[in-house]
């Protein structure tokens, strides 16, 4: 059906104000595009279901592009899914390519939300019955070869890197268990606080953010009251479209890596910039180069976080499962309307469904033009000295944190708390993205490690019986692993030690 | 663009007004009250499943009588405890949420101190009756009776219950099991196993891993899966509600008219949302609360809107709604100290 006969006007500035203020929620650390649809959810009520679909998806594509903007500029991920844009982005800008870092991120971002959403629009119901063949032990897998970007990333000392990793796995488990409701690694006294966890945002911002203050408090504001920047170059080392030329491969195999994981229900999002990132480091020609500002591991993780925009809706929309946290809301939406999703959504409703695609296009394009265009500006945030913007970003991180669970002040605590653990970190060694990187996919690790257990009744060779896939995902691991530590041999021979892309 | 921005900002300050007008217009009959906004903490994190429906569909209706704005906050359980432990009495921050409040009490996935004799508990106001077992569409068995005369037939085979703990989930498969237990005897009983999980989509993945026999769900979440048209992979069918009543518009028997019967007493689960308040909330804003719904539960709108996802309107006033509650929780409670411990059950 005519794309007009869809989408009123009203639908596209639905979408457009969705995009504008899913933009603002990424970009703040703390607030996040799941955050920013269930804010919105119950005003949809009172919309037409396409406008509200259009509305919501604009805060999706939004959402999850903003968190770009901080992770490059500041090195502060917006989104959980922004972690491995700090890796290249930030010292990007630190070699005064900020401008053209974003506009990179941004233009990764739009190829992989084109990419995604075709493969949704034209595969989605076939993907999604490959979906639900992934059993536990397939996921579990997955994230174990996520994890294996661990070993790449810890250039200066594998074994600390390892550790460091170790040690976020542990923290992320702490809570309580949910198959027994037993609580477990909580010290004393705070039962009632610690009963979820530690909150992952507040955890994230208060290792990037909050520690590089500390850090930087130490040195005193005389040192260098701008941050640090090579002005000069971005005259003679702007953007254009050519830097994508020697990356094609790159941006398709990150995009598809991002549809696929989004695709898997119950895998988050991170796991998807997780594994791109280190794929694209596996492959690279130079992977030495990687986390010193290369264009290449920015257009990894930004093409992959948006292609699992369209990736978490193909088991959404086909089968009624949601592939992440965000969409689950967007079920909500669906749900408050009265439209039940499942394996027939697309048959009962399809102008729905074109609703939804053309929202997607829609979403896409505006996200690309309002961040293109308005990136000089975003740009400048650098140019603001210390003593402004440093107190901004606190005040930004403390709002956030008490945000994401609707105001719970221990959030706030965890945000500190972090900071001063991330500031300690540093001095005695422990690496920051390998221990977030364990922080985030521990639980899944273990829930699905567990799952696959309780399937085989605690028979631990069903990991390698299971499947062709397993298989599969065993030799994608083994390979991980292995070139990581022909590299970090490599790199250690030529006394390159200089790579740690953490703060 | 600094034009398009203004444009932007201008039209997002004029939507915002426009919802704000909208949700503050009072009725002016009496029955509002003092403050002007009320949180209304949930028992669940989701913003899809039942509770955050419930809860967003009384929100909307009662925000008119009550003069008053309501957000819905989906925390959860331990989290909205919280809330409503620290809450002013003045009625701002309310709780709402279903039989789990207790239940979870009694199985220890809710703190002690949180039991219903420590709040205020408000009215009742609406049911889900769409609790629901489920199988593969190709199973041998298309009841929960069938499931364990087929079991009593074939002594090599097990079936595995996909359940969530500590709530309505392990409650209706607890029936089921003692059930059974008491009809067959342990030798059937004993080949029955729990497969214990979180969300639903978990449980429906363990369906079709083939991890589980039998589910637990709903008919709101699961009825799609059980269509004409549904590929066989992931084809559904339900064995059984636990409502007292069939539920309008779906063929699905009820535990108890399949016979299904816990200490000769036939076994009914419904699962009801209610309010809770603060223990030392104000008198007058509890009554105007319970007037307020008590209207709303005349309304056929708001029946209609609950229909949509199946769920059906169930007035309890807040003063019956105690001695109700504790009385349903009693009759649970012999139903959780007879029940098989899930360590001992699970594979």
């Amino acid at each position: 059906m005519d794309i007009f006969e869809i989408l009123s006007p009203l639908s596209v500035l639905l979408c457009f104000i969705g995009v504008f203020i899913g933009i603002i929620f990424g970009a703040i650390p703390g607030m996040t595009a799941t955050m920013a649809i269930a804010l919105f959810l119950p005003i949809t009520y009172s919309l037409d279901m396409v406008d509200a679909i259009a509305l919501l998806i604009g805060l999706y594509v939004g959402g999850i592009s903003g968190g770009l903007v901080p992770a490059v500029l500041l090195n502060i991920p917006g989104t959980p899914s922004s972690l491995c844009t700090t890796f290249d982005g930030y010292p990007m800008t630190q070699k005064g390519e900020g401008e053209k870092a974003l506009k990179i991120g941004i233009t990764a971002s739009i190829v992989g939300g084109f990419f995604s959403l075709t493969v949704l629009y034209f595969f989605a119901p076939v993907l999604a019955s490959v979906a639900i063949k992934f059993s536990s032990v397939e996921k579990f897998l997955i994230i174990v070869f996520a994890l294996t970007v661990i070993a790449s990333i810890s250039k200066g000392s594998l074994l600390g890197g390892i550790f460091s990793g170790f040690i976020g796995v542990y923290l992320s488990l702490i809570g309580m268990f949910a198959d027994n409701n037993q609580l477990r690694l909580i010290p004393p006294g705070f039962e009632e606080e610690l009963a979820y966890g530690f909150s992952l945002l507040p955890v994230l911002i208060g290792l990037f953010a909050i520690a590089q203050i500390l850090q930087e408090s130490e040195e005193g504001m005389k040192a260098s009251p701008h941050q640090t920047f090579d002005f000069k170059k971005e005259k003679k080392n702007r953007f254009t479209f050519k830097i994508f030329n020697g990356q094609i491969i790159n941006t398709i195999r990150s995009s598809m890596i991002g549809t696929f994981i989004g695709m898997l229900p119950g895998v988050g999002g991170s796991a998807a910039s997780i594994s791109s990132y280190s794929q694209a480091k596996n492959f690279s020609k130079h992977p030495e180069k990687l986390g010193t500002g290369e264009p290449e591991g920015l257009i990894a993780s930004e093409s992959a976080n948006n292609g699992l925009i369209g990736g978490a809706l193909i088991p959404l929309l086909s089968l009624g499962i949601p592939g992440d946290s965000t969409t689950a809301v967007l079920v909500g939406a669906l749900l408050l309307q009265g439209i039940q999703v499942g394996p027939l959504f697309i048959p009962a409703n399809p102008d729905l469904w074109d609703g939804i695609i053309y929202a997607l296009i829609i979403a896409n394009i505006v996200m690309f033009l309002l961040m293109f265009f308005s990136i000089k500006h975003m740009a400048k945030i650098i140019y603001i000295p210390k003593y402004i913007i440093y107190p901004i970003i606190i005040v930004m991180c403390v709002v956030g944190s008490y945000a994401i669970n609707n105001g719970v002040m221990f959030d706030v605590w965890t945000l500190l708390l972090f900071g001063l653990a991330g500031y300690v970190f540093m001095k005695i060694g422990i690496q920051v993205a390998p221990f977030l990187i364990g922080f985030i996919l521990g639980k899944e690790l273990e829930k699905y490690f567990i799952d696959s257990l309780k399937g085989s009744g605690g028979d631990l060779t069903i990991f390698f019986t299971k499947g062709p896939i397993a298989l599969l995902l065993w030799m994608l691991i083994a390979i991980s692993i292995i070139y990581a530590i022909m590299d970090n041999r490599r790199s250690k021979k030529a006394g390159d030690q200089t790579i740690t892309p953490s703060t | 663009m600094k034009k398009l921005l203004t444009i932007l900002l201008v039209a997002i300050l004029a939507l915002g007004l426009a919802a704000c007008s909208n949700e503050t217009s009072g009725s002016g009959e009496g029955s509002e009250v003092d403050v002007s906004r009320v949180r209304l903490v949930i028992g669940s994190t989701s913003t899809g499943g039942d509770t955050y429906q419930n809860a967003d569909t009384i929100s909307r209706y009662l925000e008119d009588p009550l003069g008053t704005n309501i957000k819905v906050d989906a925390v959860g359980a331990v989290r909205a405890f919280q809330e409503l432990g620290k809450a002013k009495n003045d009625g701002s921050t309310l709780m709402f949420f279903h039989d789990m409040a207790y239940l979870g009490v009694e199985y220890g996935s809710i703190q002690e101190n949180n039991k219903l004799e420590n709040w205020t508990i408000g009215p009742v106001v609406s049911i889900n009756p769409g609790n629901a077992f489920l199988a593969k569409g190709d199973a041998p068995y298309d009841t929960m009776t069938e499931s364990a005369e087929w079991l009593k037939d074939n002594p090599d085979e097990t079936i595995t219950v996909a359940i969530e703990s500590g709530g309505v989930s392990e409650i209706t498969f607890d029936g089921y099991y003692l059930w059974v237990k008491e009809k067959y005897g342990t030798e059937v009983s004993d080949r029955i196993k729990a497969y214990v999980t979180g969300s639903q989509e978990d449980k429906n993945q363990a369906l079709w891993d083939g991890n589980a026999d039998i589910i637990n769900g709903s008919i709101g979440g699961n009825n799609e899966y059980t269509k004409e048209g549904v590929e066989d992979d992931i084809k559904m069918k339900f064995l059984g509600i636990t409502a007292g009543e069939r539920v309008e518009g779906y063929d699905i028997p009820t535990f108890a008219e399949q016979g299904i019967k816990v200490d000769g007493k036939e076994f009914v689960f419904d699962k009801e949302f209610f309010f809770l308040m603060p223990k030392d909330v104000e008198e007058d804003f509890a009554s105007k609360l319970d007037e307020a719904v008590a209207e709303v539960e005349e309304n056929p709108d708001y029946a209609k809107d609950l229909a949509k996802n199946a769920y059906i309107t169930n007035y309890v006033p807040a003063d019956e709604a105690i001695a109700y509650l504790l009385e349903k929780r009693e009759t649970f409670q012999n139903i959780i100290k007879n029940a098989p411990s899930l360590d001992k059950i699970t594979n």
